[in-house]
């Protein structure tokens, strides 16, 4: 009998679960179409388990917050290494972005002149040498023969006149700076067209001299000098320098000026090459400079060529 | 009611803690259905006519507060709930290895039933995503969560028994 009973009772269970599994399967299509709405509304349940949900919320922020102070200290040392690497190669990316940076801008000022200097062809270089005894007037630039640079190619910044190429390789070519003593470039005040011939000061080589100007010819203190063009390897007009102090020469009848190149030569990073010049170099002057003057017989480079 | 009313806000403790303190170990907003676990080992402690009904109890919690789509939760904690209380008369309800895999195929099987509802209103979800993004994490959180909650249904039960 108690069998029967139970057996009853099962099939009875499973009735009522087989009703409310089909009266569930009938409600979630309902509810999913908006034709069934709950009893009790969500809002309702939601509003009485917040307090509890916040509760355990706070309690596991607690616990999360607690863990990672935990972790953050039980990995204290090997932050504190990886963040020291981090450091040393953002130094080291720092370097080379202020690097890049300053070449930006040296490179930026080549191509604006390279712009504004349209009657030259320029080939763009760099400096990867000076003679270490004499580092002043000599320098080694990584352009040569491949590249279309000859000897006596006037080598110039955006700033003004650098020198001249007197040695070309096939990769690279020595360029003897308008410090050197040994060098010489026709030269004109800007302002008064006086003519004369910047040469290397063996004094000061800083500062090159304006030589061989009559001593009644005006030039004063402040003048911007150019080139000349005279002796056809400068091309006229590149500013060279301005005048910081005239002086009379010991012999009487002539002066000179010293000249604060236009050139900052201690930071000589980036040069060009002046490759091809469009326009033709001017007449020499009148005899008043005859044997003084741009086409002087002693003039290594300036003069003679 | 005095059966009831521990076990009423036992389910809501166990499901304050799935929705508020589980989430912070969750992957990808994943984390363990204790609804189900509390299910599962409580139809194989009590049987099947009250595991229905802590299903009901457990899925109507679930659906009314996450607010999915209403009912499903409840037929598929109800169903599972049921089947496994059946089986509870076949085994040997002391065994630790018990929970662990009745969770897992209790797990595939609501999800198998979540798939099936969300087929027939009209949604076609990507398979290969949803059994790798959803349906692996969930087996992995129900599986490391199974025994701590089947040790405290036992408990609980014990505790009502003692008291009664």
């Amino acid at each position: 009998m108690g069998k029967i009973k139970r057996d009853r009772d099962s099939a009875r269970t499973i009735w009522i679960l087989v009703g409310v599994a089909v009266t569930v399967f009938c409600i979630v299509f309902f509810s999913a179409r908006g034709r069934f709405a709950a009893p009790i509304s969500s809002e309702a349940v939601i509003t009485i388990l917040a307090p509890f949900q916040r509760a355990a919320s706070w309690l596991g922020d607690c616990v999360q917050n607690v863990t990672a102070n935990v972790w953050d200290i039980l990995t204290v040392h090997e932050q504190n290494k990886m963040l020291r690497n981090e450091v040393e190669q953002l130094r080291a990316q720092n370097v080379k972005a202020e690097e890049y940076a300053a070449e930006n801008v040296r490179l930026r000022e080549l191509l604006d002149y390279k712009n504004l200097a349209t009657q030259f062809d320029l080939v763009v270089a760099r400096v990867i040498g000076r003679e270490s005894s004499t580092w002043t007037r000599m320098i080694v630039v990584d352009r040569g023969t491949q590249h279309g640079v000859k000897k006596n190619m006037p080598v110039v910044t955006a700033r003004g006149l650098v020198g001249v190429v007197v040695d070309a390789g096939p990769i690279s070519s020595k360029v003897e700076l308008i410090l050197d003593p040994r060098s010489s470039a026709g030269a004109l005040d800007q302002r008064s067209r006086v003519a004369g011939l910047v040469k290397g000061n063996p004094d000061d080589a800083m500062v090159p001299k304006l030589v061989d100007v009559p001593r009644n010819d005006d030039i004063t203190e402040g003048d911007i000098i150019v080139t000349s063009g005279f002796g056809g390897i400068y091309p006229k007009g590149i500013i060279i320098g301005k005048v910081r102090l005239v002086k009379n020469d010991s012999g009487g009848l002539l002066q000179y000026a010293l000249i604060e190149p236009a050139v900052d030569f201690r930071r000589l990073e980036d040069v060009s090459i002046i490759v091809n010049s469009r326009e033709a170099p001017p007449e020499p002057l009148p005899k008043r400079n005859n044997g003084l003057g741009a086409g002087a017989p002693n003039n290594k480079s300036g003069g003679a060529k | 009611m005095k059966i009831f009313a521990p076990w009423f806000l036992f389910v809501v403790l166990i499901y304050v803690v799935q929705s508020s303190l589980l989430p912070t170990i969750g992957f990808n907003g994943v984390s363990a259905d204790l609804m189900l676990l509390l299910t599962v080992s409580f139809s194989f402690l009590r049987g099947a006519k009250l595991g229905a009904m802590m299903g009901f109890l457990a899925g109507l919690l679930s659906d009314l507060a996450t607010g999915t789509f209403f009912g499903i939760g409840i037929f598929s904690k109800m169903l599972i709930g049921f089947f496994c209380g059946m089986f509870s008369k076949r085994v040997f309800k002391e065994q630790m290895l018990l929970p662990l895999i009745s969770v897992l195929i209790s797990t595939a099987a609501q999800d198998l039933m979540t798939l099936i509802f969300i087929f027939l209103l009209g949604y076609r979800p990507n398979i290969f995503y949803h059994l790798h993004q959803l349906l692996l994490p969930t087996l992995f959180f129900n599986t490391v969560f199974a025994l701590p909650v089947h040790y405290l249904v036992s408990k609980m039960c014990e505790w009502l028994r003692a008291k009664k």
